[in-house]
């Protein structure tokens, strides 16, 4: 069975990057060189271990990278957006851009609902 | 849905590069500080009575400056975590020639005060030594923390006149000098007081800035923060 255009192109939406926490996570990164976790932990409002899950997950995809050391005696990670990260940012936005292209224009009877 | 995760994500990324430009080319308040402290030192070398009190706060103002600049970053704008600026490639090249620059400088004036010194049996006074290393703090401070060229210029003005304060000397204002070398000096030092005043100017707005970021962020924080 063929898939419809639009449905094609929802299916061919980058997993990874699709997950809303890790595309705030990408954002995030890609309007900076390198970015505190702490920073992120602010922003995104999710738990630190949710956090740390999906920038392992991220992270492996090789989207970001991670980088942890220690300020005095405190752990410090720092995180950073790879060019493989941008590029797959930059490519779920036209792949999202023509989604929207392609769906169908809600009907009067869908509006009205 | 998509619509509106594509405006979120440009808000997102636009938020989070105006916030990052409070770790290197935007100073706020710290830049206000810069300023005033250059008028201080500007007026201040020439005009204040030359006392040891006067001359030590003179000689410690860039230092003082550099270390309030992070304490601010560090504990007000950057409050919510560290996150570098991203620098262009026209900013990077522009730091590295300002480094460059003012290596070249301390190499020639220290190789010129080196010759001095071997025809005095490799003796130095205390004020030249203050001065060369004042000279040399200049270039690790350009290179660690004097990234944007208005934070260039006054602290190299600061560095400057700590140095020579450092060697008994100061530079001169507009008219107060009559030898040829000193109002050349003066007129190009004229440009400082010109600068720190931008420099006011400039950290006043980037503070009214910060504010409206702040809340903008502090919006973004909240709606997350619901939908997390």
């Amino acid at each position: 069975m063929k898939t419809p255009g639009h449905l094609g192109e929802v299916m061919a939406l980058d997993r990874l990057v699709h997950e809303p926490a890790r595309l705030l996570i990408l954002a995030v990164l890609a309007g900076a060189k390198q970015v505190e976790f702490g920073f992120l932990e602010n922003m995104s409002g999710l738990s630190k271990g949710n956090l740390s899950s999906h920038m392992s997950k991220l992270e492996t995809g090789g989207l970001v990278a991670v980088k942890k050391s220690f300020r005095g005696k405190r752990p410090l990670t720092e995180l950073s957006i790879t060019a493989a990260g941008r590029r797959a940012l930059a490519a779920y936005r036209q792949q999202l851009a023509m989604v929207m292209q392609e769906l169908p224009e809600p009907t009067a009877a869908t509006k009205r609902k | 849905m998509p619509a509106n995760v594509q405006g979120r994500l440009r808000q997102v990324e636009e938020l989070t590069r105006s916030y990052a430009r409070y770790s290197r080319s935007a100073g706020g308040l710290s830049s206000v500080l810069g300023g005033v402290l250059c008028l201080i030192a500007y007026f201040g070398g020439p005009l204040l009575p030359s006392m040891p009190l006067t001359r030590a706060v003179l000689i410690a103002i860039p230092a003082g400056w550099l270390l309030a600049k992070g304490w601010m970053t560090h504990h007000y704008y950057q409050r919510l975590g560290h996150v570098e600026q991203q620098e262009t490639p026209a900013e990077r090249r522009m730091h590295r020639l300002c480094v460059a620059v003012v290596l070249l400088v301390a190499l020639a004036i220290t190789a010129g005060l080196g010759t001095v010194a071997k025809q005095h049996s490799w003796f130095l006074p205390a004020g030249m030594l203050g001065y060369l290393a004042l000279l040399w703090l200049l270039v690790l401070a350009t290179w660690r923390w004097l990234r944007s060229p208005l934070d260039f210029i006054i602290g190299v003005f600061l560095f400057c006149q700590a140095a020579l304060v450092s060697g008994g000397g100061y530079y001169p204002l507009v008219g107060t000098t009559h030898t040829h070398q000193a109002m050349l000096m003066s007129l190009v030092a004229l440009m400082f007081p010109l600068v720190a005043l931008a420099m006011i100017a400039k950290g006043l707005a980037e503070h009214r800035q910060f504010r409206i970021l702040r809340q903008r962020l502090e919006q973004l924080r909240q709606s997350t923060s619901a939908e997390a």
